[in-house]
């Protein structure tokens, strides 16, 4: 591990389906404790972007480095590995499995459980009672919590979260933002959010890309006064 | 109807069928193959030509395993049995009733119908609409098993477990024998030979290729699967009667298991999909096992077990194709490829004025088991109506669509389709209502060409020939347009895997278009495409509406797009129509805005 | 009527220790291992081999399950690696396999029938029954054998680890488990278990290099009417395995040898997922 190097740094990477080409060319970092929210429409790209720094999609071109480590051809575990925890839009949980081990199946160290088990029990109180409850049980917003809570139970040093508010209703989303605020200022994690809740996002990161057609359409801060319009305008129709 | 439209600028109109076989190669290499059968018994000793008679038998067995596995991609461990029925209508026939041409004649007679009515049963049994091709292995397993165990129980009438043998027979010369059953052999690997490269053998590729594509192509596949295994049976059951009445013998074994994977490892050897190698693998090992038998049995059976694994794992193609590669590059020559169909325009359809909405749906619902997926929709279609469905991952849209071409997949709930109410049909049934469904993903027969993906999208307009290819291919214009707009016109010979994926897209709307649907359902057709192929298909969408006047139906995200070519927006979000109307009713609203942005611009001015 | 009681039991727990490692190797690497008779028969000559050493008889037990371990690591990572993507290939590449065992036992063993020492013989009192005490054995260790598998995959980290491959092997991959090694593992653990159950039907049948064939198709059956899951699989050699003893009783042993492939394939078309899936 090098010092001083960026958690994520994406340079130039092409990548898709088959022979269509989803992700043209794409550059982006993601400093240590950095937070950055990718947004844009449906099918743009945002989610393949993802899946390709997990590995699950060869890159066609272009390099993948995390934290000084290329991991361009790595697969899926390996990157895993590197305490990246990985949240998927789509089938992110085990359905016919517990809770509890929904939540060790994130864990590389079983020790680790209990301890982080507490403390992200303080944020969602709900996951405690209900460890032996089978997962495809809970509500839609549990099964999302429970995600969460997955990834941050990991001790990630990167977290990669596809489209988390889907489908959420805003008192949840609240609880959401303010775990993840708390989570980075306390282990100083990096995430990379694929996100279609321009607010949340604006909220959470501090800086946002939008993604459009599978290249990086624009760019900026979070807190600059026009962020919020200057996103709105490309995701408008 | 399409009134003002102006025809294509498509040149050939409407033609006759024009069909084109194969025969003269498959004369030339019969004559030839029946003069090599012809002389060799008279360079051979009488070991060998006994035992090459019994392997001319398993080779023409081995012929039907291709046919069924290697095209069609049935993987059969039975096929086995029906030598065996055939076998055994010999064997019992001669033995308990009597001998004689007409005893003969009766005996053949019976085996063949008894294996076709077994491969009826089989195929009945094993295919059917959403069975696992799992499902079709495990019913072949079973018959072999089932029949020996009936040899078994038959006692003194089967001879049990020790068969029957010493029955009467024609105690012919051996030449003659051998001439039978080559002549037995050439003449079913020539009509093999010819149908295989028929438009009917294209389409047993498709299916293996991509079965549920074909099923939404109109073509009946459980259907197309029993004929074959039934014909397979019969030429299984006069290959095993063959077999008997020469050998004198019959054992369970003819039945069994085992000897249906020793097809199977036969005809991968070979190469499956061949024809000749599955012929000459299973002439050549049987022959070498015969001979090795007495003294390296078990290292011989060492060597073609390894060489069978490693032929499954590295080559699984076989042999036969490294043989014809070779070939090929020592003996460079002028090989043309058969002239793809010539395309032409079909008679113009009408569409029927005298209903008034093509497509009604409902109250249609459908759900996995507690989760509801789609709960009342309630939606109606017009003639040369755009209709896009939106909304946000999992609401709903593509099951929607499944909904209306596979009559299965709904819940409950009622679709009309131009007056007709869509029953518990397979989606072949679909299509005959006038659905055509194209898939998210290019979904088109990567070994075939293109003209032979078009030609199979014609199955039910222009039923294929059996023993011929034909040389026009009659495709509607709006398929035409597509064709040459897209320079598919110039790739017909291509095989389709080698298409861009633009092209491949393109191919499969022009198959669905092919089969001349009144109702198009497009699951996110210019997903991966670039800008330019998206304004293309978006201007063949315009074009299909208003001037064929077809119903589309579109799921789609990229709402730039919807909004330049649909003439309504359906929003459906957590399996509910949230919006119905026009679009700009639809993308303008708040609710879309909401689903599609986030709640972020709530109070903020409007960006454009 | 009491014996037709033991027959039926005694024979459910012989089936479910035969299709065991079948079962698992397909329910969590979703492949049909057609090699399952050939390990089988490996596992009678370990015990062939243990009784010609003069070992205990028991010995063969454990010796048989980690030759088939062994044997089933070299065999996943050379012959069945690289057909995942092709399944009916992989069912014809471990037939294969399986021709190439039997040659080798062929060659190594000869053809003839071997027989092996037997850890228990004789009959015992049962339920008022004289009854063979092997086969009463191998009830207690189908139950020992269905308990430990169950506590294997429900209670360790392996276990979660290869269900988590088994429903979703992509989100599995995404947090870390390397699927590949889950899948090496399991199909070593299900020939050593095939093996090992060809050790414990030996003293039942005679050695021979053809010994597993007959039990091929039974296996198979059960597996797929169990719908894949431990107490499906029991739940299918009792009623399979019950169906065979009754019809082989009363009607004939022969028609007893094809019910259960009957009944599967009948079973099979009204529920293709089997018996315990919903």
């Amino acid at each position: 591990m090098s010092d001083g190097a960026a958690t994520l740094e994406i340079s130039a990477l092409t990548s898709g389906y088959g022979e269509a080409i989803v992700i043209r060319g794409v550059s982006m970092t993601v400093a240590p404790g950095e937070i950055v929210a990718l947004l844009g429409k449906n099918g743009m790209g945002k989610s393949t972007l993802l899946k390709t720094v997990m590995g699950f999609l060869p890159a066609r071109e272009g390099k993948i480095t995390l934290r000084g480590h290329d991991v361009t051809r790595d697969p899926p575990h390996r990157i895993a590995r590197q305490a990246i925890a990985y949240t998927p839009q789509e089938q992110a949980i085990f359905q016919d499995l517990s809770v509890g081990d929904n939540l060790r199946l994130g864990q590389s160290e079983a020790s680790w459980f209990e301890e982080e088990l507490a403390r992200v029990a303080q944020v969602f109180p709900f996951l405690k009672e209900r460890l032996g409850q089978r997962a495809g049980t809970l509500s839609g917003g549990e099964q999302k919590m429970l995600l969460i809570a997955r990834a941050l139970m990991a001790r990630p040093k990167l977290m990669l979260v596809d489209e988390i508010t889907e489908g959420l209703q805003p008192s949840i989303i609240e609880q959401l933002t303010e775990a993840l605020a708390v989570q980075r200022e306390r282990t100083g994690v990096a995430m990379l959010l694929v996100e279609q809740n321009v607010r949340f996002a604006l909220n959470v990161a501090d800086r946002w890309a939008v993604l459009k057609l599978g290249e990086i359409d624009d760019a900026g801060k979070s807190d600059a006064h026009n962020a919020a319009a200057r996103i709105a305008d490309h995701l408008s129709v | 109807m399409a009134k003002g439209a102006q025809t294509s600028s498509a040149k050939v109109h409407f033609a006759a069928a024009k069909p084109r076989s194969d025969i003269r190669t498959v004369l030339k290499g019969g004559v030839l193959a029946l003069l090599v059968l012809g002389v060799a018994p008279f360079f051979l000793d009488i070991y060998t030509v006994n035992i090459l008679i019994r392997a001319l038998f398993l080779a023409t067995l081995a012929l039907t395993v291709d046919l069924l596995w290697g095209y069609t991609g049935i993987l059969t461990f039975g096929q086995s049995a029906f030598f065996g029925i055939g076998a055994y209508a010999c064997a019992l026939v001669f033995t308990h009733w009597g001998f004689g041409a007409g005893w003969a004649i009766l005996a053949l007679v019976l085996g063949i119908i008894a294996a076709m009515a077994v491969a009826a049963l089989v195929g009945w049994l094993a295919f059917y609409h959403g069975a696992a091709p799992l499902y079709g292995s495990i019913v072949t397993l079973a018959l072999p098993i089932v029949l020996t165990q009936i040899v078994f129980a038959g006692g003194r009438t089967t001879g049990s477990s020790s068969g029957l043998s010493g029955f009467p027979t024609y105690y012919w010369s051996i030449e003659i024998w051998f001439w039978l059953a080559g002549a037995f052999l050439v003449v079913v690997t020539g009509l093999a030979w010819l149908f295989v490269r028929s438009d009917m053998g294209r389409v047993l590729v498709a299916i293996k290729e991509n079965e549920i594509r074909c099923a939404y192509l109109g073509i009946p596949v459980p259907r197309i699967k029993i004929l074959l295994m039934v014909a397979a049976g019969g030429i299984g059951a006069i290959a095993g009667f063959g077999y008997a009445a020469f050998t004198n013998v019959v054992a369970p074994e003819l039945t069994g298991f085992l000897l249906g994977t020793e097809l199977l490892v036969w005809v991968a050897l070979g190469g499956r999909g061949t024809l000749i190698g599955p012929v000459l693998g299973a002439i050549f090992i049987d022959v070498t096992s015969s001979y090795l038998s007495g003294s390296f049995p078990f290292y011989w059976k060492l060597l073609v077990g390894i060489l069978f694994v490693v032929v499954i794992v590295a080559l699984p193609q076989g042999l036969m194709p490294v043989v014809t590669n070779l070939w090929r590059r020592l003996v460079p020559g002028k090989r043309s490829a058969a002239e793809p169909a010539k395309l032409a325009a079909a008679p113009k359809r009408e569409i029927a004025e005298s209903v008034d909405k093509p497509l009604i749906v409902r109250g249609v619902h459908r759900h996995f088991g507690s989760l509801q997926v789609l709960q009342g929709i309630d939606f109606e279609a017009e003639k040369g109506e755009l209709l896009s469905l939106v909304g946000p991952n999992g609401a709903g849209k593509t099951t929607l669509i499944r909904c209306i071409a596979d009559g299965y997949e709904r819940s409950g709930g009622d679709i009309t389709i131009y007056g007709k109410p869509l029953g518990r049909w397979a989606p072949d049934r679909c299509v005959a209502l006038g659905i055509g469904r194209k898939f998210q993903a290019a979904n088109v027969f990567a070994t075939l060409t293109v003209g032979e993906c078009l030609r199979v999208a014609r199955y039910r307009l222009d039923p294929p020939s059996t023993w011929a290819s034909d040389t026009i291919l009659n495709l509607p214009e709006a398929a035409l347009r597509i064709v040459e707009e897209t320079g598919l016109g110039e790739s017909l010979a291509t095989e389709a895997r080698h298409l861009a994926h633009g092209q491949k897209q393109a191919l499969e709307l022009a198959m669905v278009l092919a089969l001349e649907p009144s109702i198009v359902l497009l699951d996110e057709p210019t997903a991966g495409l670039t800008r330019v192929e998206r304004e293309r298909i978006g201007t063949i969408l315009t074009s299909l509406t208003e001037r064929e006047r077809l119903s589309v139906l579109l799921v789609e995200h990229d709402l730039d797009f919807v909004r330049k070519i649909s003439s309504r927006v359906i929003v459906l979000h957590q399996g509910r129509i949230m919006l119905d109307g026009s679009v700009d009713e639809v993308v303008g609203s708040e609710l879309i805005r909401n689903i599609y942005a986030g709640s972020a611009q709530g109070g903020r001015g409007d960006p454009e | 009527m009491d014996v037709l009681l033991l027959d039926i039991v005694t024979t459910a727990a012989i089936l479910f220790i035969v299709a065991s490692g079948l079962m698992i190797i397909l329910g969590v690497m979703k492949l049909i291992n057609f090699a399952h008779p050939a390990f089988l028969t490996i596992g009678g000559y370990a015990a062939f081999v243990i009784t010609q050493l003069g070992w205990n008889p028991w010995l063969a037990v454990p010796f048989a399950a980690l030759v088939g371990f062994l044997l089933g690591l070299i065999v996943e990572r050379v012959i069945v690696r690289p057909l995942y993507a092709r399944p009916l290939d992989a069912i014809l590449a471990t037939w294969g396999l399986g021709i190439v065992i039997g040659q080798v036992i062929t060659i190594a063993f000869g053809r003839q029938v071997q027989f092996v020492q037997t850890p228990i013989s004789g009959a015992m009192e049962f339920l008022g029954q004289t009854y063979s005490t092997y086969r009463l054995v191998l009830v207690i260790l189908a139950i020992v054998l269905a308990v430990a598998l169950t506590g294997l995959l429900y209670f360790t980290r392996f276990g979660l680890n290869a269900r988590a491959v088994t429903m979703n092997e992509d989100l599995a991959r995404g947090l870390g488990i390397d699927s590949t090694k889950v899948r090496s593992v399991t199909f070593g653990l299900g020939a050593a278990l095939a093996s090992m159950a060809g050790a414990l039907i030996t003293p039942l049948i005679s050695v021979d290099p053809n010994l597993g064939l007959p039990w091929l198709v039974n296996s198979f059956m059960l597996v797929l009417v169990s719908g894949v899951s431990i107490p499906g699989l029991m739940v299918a050699a009792l009623i399979l395995g019950g169906a065979q003893v009754i019809v082989s009783t009363y009607v004939s042993a022969i028609l007893g040898g094809l019910t259960i492939v009957v009944l599967a394939a009948v079973i099979l078309r009204i529920r293709p997922r089997g018996l315990t899936s919903g």
